[in-house]
């Protein structure tokens, strides 16, 4: 797939800072795959056995006088102690294409780094859809069940905190670097079997603004140059520099031994909203831009010669952007008095020329009213406007759904769900063309929907029964109306359904075949051996409907 | 009637060229030659490339030759060789019907049919009865035949064209590339035309012929000097086999009938009939639930009925809408109205280029350029007459191509984009494309759907950047409508 082409929810970045994310493989496939086991118990046992031999007789390519060194563990003086804990996670995300099963439980195991206030940082997709985290003490193996306290997906960071301040004692915390540049040396911490800290020389080559794997949100990064090998507890690791956190490693591309990290500017930003709750998240401004490099757009548009300007390309509906009154076609050239220049970019204190979106989204505090200048129809307007995290509730198809199970509604053994690329994924990394393409479209293009779309409610499954013959093959129609009521959730199937007319349920597609029908009666009769039959506790869960 | 892209069946023309000896029916085989020129949509305006085939094809009555479509398509220059002559003739095509993937072909010099023995056609053979294919396929040079069984009858898509579905009969005898036109026999006399396998990798044993109704439908069409194509009705229509849903509809469960899904716009249907409307029997023959009718003895596809109709037949129609019977009176006058999910044939690629940027209709062909296609072309192409897409955009204009030129050097990222307007005018055909750049004006500015940012031309740098291009890409004529 072309990643120019999903930028739907880039919230701002220009066409030539999109990240190649669809090349990236995750540490979490490279590394994490060779620790993964069926439950958490074996792995953490297979780890134990495997610690002995490595401390009694040293890797080939440990010098001997280091590993004799480090052979008594009592003898190391406490301050060596590297601010990192071995972070183990069981996991088990549900399945969107059959909503009432769940997929194969996962171990994740990645480095958790321990901050001054003895809280636990790590990145958010090394506990997403976690059932049990638990926390390790890389030299005694000391263990403790940790709490996963604040969680963001967009920025992929979370914090955990351990269940007393006891275990974390003898661990001085990390504080975050504010220097690194590009061509910096920094460390990416690893650990060995027996505790101790191995580092591996990394090189930063790009501090840039690009999406981030979870979802295609925009945010600063660096991209390190590092041969990486694979150890355990590699989900997660983190990356010093004068033993201050420089980021953490999200995701490592083996064949070039490049990786990237989530930099100490957008930690110190979720840190920063961390500390107030409820969480609120990162700002967002809810547009996308172009740059404004070429001479016939700037002359069309009669843009001033030598004035920058960020072309906005789309505007979220109901978002900061919009309530703030920018309009596609808008050319930005000042945000809260800094400049634009011709590709979205402003002058940084740190990193110099910089994409607007990091100024947005670690710069200014939800809710600050920003003074914003635009060029429309040959002159300047002034603008004025207040950021806001992004609210996910208006979403016609969620980007991601963790740590809770999807909703669906069965109804004479049709399963109804909701679309989401969550949904999507599950048909796998190639999903963009192995999905259903009409899902993967409305997906896709969602801001081009009426701002009252709702959400795309289509048909998942058919559980067959003796009620619902001759409907077997269906699979994937988008919904539109059933009992005369219109589908915009699966609360409104619920809720048609539970109010139908003369003895039937009428069922209107957006598509072929169109109409279907089922018993009202034979429906409700139907529902205990639907139950017993295919497993299901419920035939509906309606637990994010409003 | 709706069709499926696959690409796996295969059509078999070959690639080689020998000479060859009599077998039986020797006295009516012919093997067929052919240049032909592919025309190349990635570079719209190149004349395209040539290549050479080899197919099979067996006299008929009236001195004509009868081969498959796919033998002669795109062909610029046709010979014909007999057995036992060692002289190519030329040959030209009379008829073509991309849409059954048959021809008849005419030889300029008639004298070419002394000595040879004109085919008869039969019937549909019974399953599980022997048959013979002629023809030449690789292998070898002269005239092979192999022997099989009539395995299936059914309806399958015909992957000349790609969207096309007739009967077709399947046999396990090999059917490979130069096959393709051959005469299948059996006691004496044609019982289908050879025309398309599945490649080794996906099933053995299965090859596919034109049976002799779809045939001599061909014929009868063409009878009187033009072929019109097949009619159709332009719709979709699902089986009723539910009994709530029979219920909801009105509909005893003795009555059977179909469930009308989409109508779409132009088609014989149009007009007359509606989504949801039951269709109970067509010329006084009651469609079972499961959309089956009885013809000549046999249960057989609805569309059947329709198969054998001609340009300017009729059609009665038994529905029943809102729940009342109704009889609906169909005029056959229109064939699928929809092109651009068929393989076209014998027709240059449509385009227009200003400044380096080239614009394209959506169809098969173009599509089958690209390696990755963009969610939204796909989308487009795929659900085009389901979604009823070909009211907006009754052709999907395409920015297919951005020759590099100082001119335009900022629209390279929007290639495969679809156009929506040109200097602020709907884009609807690529007629309008052309007639919105002839517009005197400062700028031109191409607006791309889900695209916030527009193209812009300024027109004084245009004709330098014509001279350009035309002389660096060999674009001779900015446009073929």
């Amino acid at each position: 797939m072309r990643s120019s082409i999903s930028k739907i929810f880039i919230i701002a970045v220009s066409l030539s800072a999109t990240a190649p994310s669809y090349g990236m493989e995750s540490l979490r496939g490279v590394l994490d795959r060779m620790r993964s086991a069926p439950s958490p118990a074996p792995a953490a046992e297979q780890r134990a056995t495997e610690t002995k031999p490595a401390s009694e007789t040293p890797a080939s390519e440990t010098p001997a006088a280091e590993a004799s060194e480090a052979k008594p563990d009592e003898e190391k003086p406490a301050a060596a102690q590297p601010p990192v804990v071995r972070v183990n996670v069981a996991a088990q995300a549900s399945n969107f294409t059959q909503p009432w099963r769940k997929n194969p439980r996962v171990i994740r195991q990645g480095l958790g780094v321990v901050l001054v206030d003895g809280r636990i940082l790590v990145t958010a997709e090394l506990v997403a859809d976690h059932i049990d985290v638990e926390l390790e003490k890389p030299d005694t193996a000391m263990k403790a069940a940790a709490t996963v306290e604040v969680i963001d997906y967009d920025a992929n960071l979370a914090l955990l905190s351990a269940p007393s301040a006891d275990f974390l004692q003898s661990i001085s915390g990390a504080r975050l670097d504010e220097t690194v540049s590009v061509g910096d040396r920094v460390d990416i911490m690893q650990l060995e079997p027996n505790g101790r800290p191995v580092t591996t020389p990394a090189t930063v080559t790009t501090i840039e603004v690009g999406s981030y794997p979870v979802d295609e949100n925009a945010f600063l990064l660096f991209r390190l140059s590092v041969p990486l090998q694979s150890r355990e507890n590699s989900f997660t690791l983190p990356a010093f520099k004068d033993g201050r956190l420089v980021g953490l490693v999200m995701q490592y591309f083996g064949p070039t031994q490049t990786a990237t990290l989530v930099p100490a500017p957008v930690i110190e930003q979720f840190l920063k909203a961390a500390a107030k709750k409820p969480y609120a998240g990162f700002p967002r401004a809810g547009l996308t831009f172009y740059d404004t490099r070429d001479p016939q757009l700037r002359r069309y548009l009669k843009l001033p010669d030598g004035a920058g300007g960020a072309y906005v390309a789309k505007v979220l509906p109901g978002s900061p952007a919009d309530a703030a009154g920018i309009k596609v076609g808008d050319v930005l050239l000042s945000v809260d008095g800094r400049a634009i220049d011709q590709d979205g970019n402003y002058q940084d204190e740190r990193f110099g020329k910089i994409s607007l979106a990091h100024y947005v989204s670690t710069s200014v505090e939800v809710g600050q009213q920003i003074p914003i200048v635009a060029w429309r129809d040959g002159a300047e307007v002034k603008l004025e406007g207040a950021l806001a995290p992004r609210d996910r509730s208006r979403m016609v198809s969620q980007p991601y759904i963790f740590d809770r199970e999807p909703d669906y509604v069965v109804v004479g053994g049709i399963v109804f769900s909701e679309l989401s690329r969550q949904f999507l994924r599950e048909f796998g990394r190639n999903w963009p063309e192995d999905a259903p393409l009409k899902l993967v479209y409305l997906d896709r293009f969602q801001s081009e929907m009426p701002a009252d779309r709702g959400r795309i409610v289509f048909i998942s499954n058919v559980l067959s029964s003796p009620n619902n013959i001759g409907y077997e093959g269906l699979g994937f129609e988008v919904v539109d109306e059933i009992n005369g009521r219109p589908i915009r959730s699966l609360a409104d199937v619920a809720t048609a359904v539970d109010n139908p007319k003369d003895g039937f349920h009428r069922i209107r597609l957006a598509e072929d075949p169109g109409l279907l029908v089922l018993d009202v009666e034979g429906s409700k009769a139907d529902e205990e051996r639907l139950k017993k039959q295919y497993g299901l506790d419920s035939l509906r869960r309606l637990e994010s409907q409003d | 009637m709706l069709f499926s892209r696959t690409a796996r069946v295969l059509a078999a023309a070959s690639f080689l060229a020998a000479p060859l000896c009599a077998a039986e029916p020797a006295a009516s085989m012919v093997r067929i030659s052919t240049t032909s020129q592919q025309p190349d949509y990635n570079s719209p305006w190149s004349p395209g490339s040539i290549g050479q085939g080899v197919g099979a094809g067996f006299v008929i009555s009236g001195k004509r030759i009868m081969t498959n479509a796919h033998v002669v398509g795109n062909a610029t220059f046709i010979t014909v060789l007999k057995e036992g002559d060692p002289n190519p003739w030329e040959a030209r095509v009379l008829h073509i019907a991309h849409d059954c993937d048959l021809a008849i072909l005419q030889v300029y010099d008639e004298s070419f049919f002394e000595g040879t023995q004109p085919l008869e056609f039969g019937g549909i053979p019974a399953l599980e009865s022997e048959v013979s294919v002629y023809g030449y396929p690789i292998g070898g040079d002269r005239l092979s035949v192999t022997r099989g069984i009539v395995s299936r009858v059914d309806f399958i898509t015909y992957s000349h064209s790609e969207v096309d579905s007739h009967l077709a009969i399947q046999i396990d005898a090999a059917i490979n590339p130069g096959n393709s036109g051959g005469p299948v026999m059996q006691n004496g006399k044609v019982v289908g035309v050879a025309f398309q396998g599945f490649r080794g990798d996906v099933a053995q044993n299965v090859g596919y012929m034109i049976p002799t109704p779809v045939v001599r439908r061909f014929l009868q069409d063409a009878e009187d000097g033009t072929y019109d194509r097949y009619m159709d009705l332009a719709a979709t229509y699902f089986p009723l086999l539910n009994p709530a849903q029979r219920a909801a509809l009105g509909l005893a469960d003795t009555d059977g009938g179909v469930l009308v899904g989409s109508v779409f716009d132009g088609g014989a249907t149009d007009g007359k009939l509606r989504a949801g409307d039951v269709i109970l029997s067509v010329d006084g023959r009651p469609i079972a639930s499961d959309g089956k009718i009885e013809l000549d003895g046999e249960r057989v596809e609805m569309a059947e009925a329709f198969e054998r109709k001609f340009k300017g037949d009729k059609a009665e129609l038994e529905i029943v809408r809102d729940g009342k019977k109704e009889k609906v009176a169909l005029e056959m006058d229109r064939p699928w109205p929809f092109e651009m999910q068929a393989r076209s044939y014998d027709k240059r690629p449509r385009y227009v280029a200003v400044g380096g940027l080239v614009f394209q209709p959506l169809n098969r062909d173009f599509l089958d350029t690209r390696k990755d296609v963009r969610t939204r072309l796909r989308y487009f192409f795929d659900n085009f007459v389901t979604d009823h897409l070909y009211r907006e955009h009754p052709e999907v204009i395409v920015l297919s191509d951005v020759l590099r030129d100082p001119a335009n050097t900022y629209a390279r990222p929007f290639t495969d984009n679809i156009v929506s307007k040109i200097n602020g005018k709907d884009i609807r055909t690529l007629q309008d494309v052309s007639a919105a750049f002839s517009e005197e004006r400062e700028f031109h500015v191409v607006e791309l759907l889900g695209e916030g940012r527009p193209i812009v031309l300024e027109s004084a740098a245009l004709p330098e950047a014509e001279q350009r291009i035309k002389l660096r890409y060999g674009v001779m004529q900015p446009q073929n409508l």
